[in-house]
């Protein structure tokens, strides 16, 4: 029988850490990707996932259940990062070596070698754009992009209202758009 | 750009989204049919969020959770130093729901800290000087008047009652020469 959210958060409160354990298995790749799309470093971003769902593992006993459960563990996890994020000054050389191996991997698939070089640059001039992006429209532009969230959701995550989500996304993908003009 | 060719641009977004109305989808999608660089932003969008996903959602293909749960069990374990849980707590303090609260109630407290200075060092400099108190009020349309007047120290309160002078004109902002009469 498979238990709700809702029922697993309930057996957590009453103390069981395995009922934990079956809520981390089912979203430790989802906010690894939340995380991961913020940070752009995997090593970081398993560390910074896995704070997460300890965080959310000590304020459990406060959750009601006013929200779902994925967007209160999603918000935990867009905060931890975000801490993260200004606690450590990445150093650059370390970031362009997490970023060369990332557009590796995506390069598996062969490809003629016109296309292969337009999409790696594309690829890298993507991430350089995400990354300049405040934490606030990168955060807004991960949650819609990689989680299809509805910008009812992303709000809740985010606190704030479906207009400030929808304000955030038009802003973030114009920069976008403005940095990567040469590619579209 | 003509402004309502601004104005569906900044709904584009939101059309990809899904997230418009009916009637709102349906404005910006009858625009769109019609216009030309409105149809050329919609295309670079697309393409954006496309790449987007292609670099976001793709992501790298052999990340192994098999190691992810005792990571989060050696934190749950792991007993933490009095710091760490310190901060944890002014952390979650810090969070915006939080701060709506802690901010009146920290204006609340150092008003309530200033006003009791006073009884604490009676006479003490740091503590607020309360001012004597006036006020001049008018009662009717007939120019009759109440003026308060409260005296701190001897704890002496004068209430005044008097007419305005015929001829007097409030609203003139002049000078007159009101003698009361009680």
């Amino acid at each position: 029988m498979e238990f709700s959210d809702w029922d697993l958060v309930q057996k957590c409160q009453a103390g069981e850490t395995s009922a934990f354990q079956e809520l981390v298995s089912r979203y430790q790749q989802k906010v690894f990707m939340v995380v991961l799309g913020l940070l752009r470093d995997r090593e970081d971003s398993m560390d910074v996932a896995q704070e997460a769902f300890f965080r959310a593992y000590r304020k459990i006993k406060g959750f009601k259940g006013g929200s779902s459960f994925y967007t209160w563990l999603y918000r935990i996890a867009v905060n931890t990062a975000i801490d993260s994020q200004r606690r450590q000054k990445r150093n650059p050389l370390e970031f362009r070596e997490n970023m060369d191996e990332v557009l590796e991997e995506q390069n598996e698939v062969e490809k003629d070698p016109f296309s292969n070089a337009y999409d790696k640059e594309l690829r890298a001039g993507l991430i350089a754009a995400i990354n300049d992006l405040t934490a606030e429209h990168k955060a807004v532009i991960i949650l819609r992009t990689v989680e299809g969230l509805p910008y009812k959701d992303i709000g809740e995550i985010l606190g704030c209202s479906e207009g400030t989500v929808m304000s955030r996304l038009h802003y973030a993908r114009k920069k976008l758009q403005g940095k990567l003009k040469a590619f579209l | 750009m003509i402004k309502r060719c601004e104005d569906i641009r900044d709904r584009i977004g939101a059309l990809m989204d899904g997230e418009l109305s009916r009637s709102g989808a349906e404005e910006v999608r009858v625009h769109l049919e019609s216009c030309l660089a409105c149809r050329e932003e919609r295309r670079q969008l697309e393409k954006l969020q496309a790449s987007l996903k292609e670099v976001l959602v793709a992501g790298p293909s052999n990340v192994s959770f098999e190691r992810f749960w005792s990571g989060v069990e050696q934190r749950i374990n792991r007993k933490r130093v009095w710091h760490e849980d310190f901060f944890g707590w002014v952390r979650d303090l810090l969070t915006p729901p939080q701060l709506a609260w802690l901010v009146p109630a920290v204006i609340i407290l150092v008003l309530t800290g200033v006003f009791s200075l006073e009884s604490f060092f009676p006479g003490s400099r740091l503590a607020v000087q309360r001012n004597n108190f006036a006020a001049v009020d008018s009662i009717d349309a007939f120019g009759r008047n109440v003026a308060v007047l409260r005296e701190n120290e001897t704890k002496t309160t004068i209430i005044w009652l008097y007419q305005n002078q015929e001829g007097e004109d409030e609203s003139t902002g002049e000078k007159t020469d009101a003698s009361p009469s009680f």
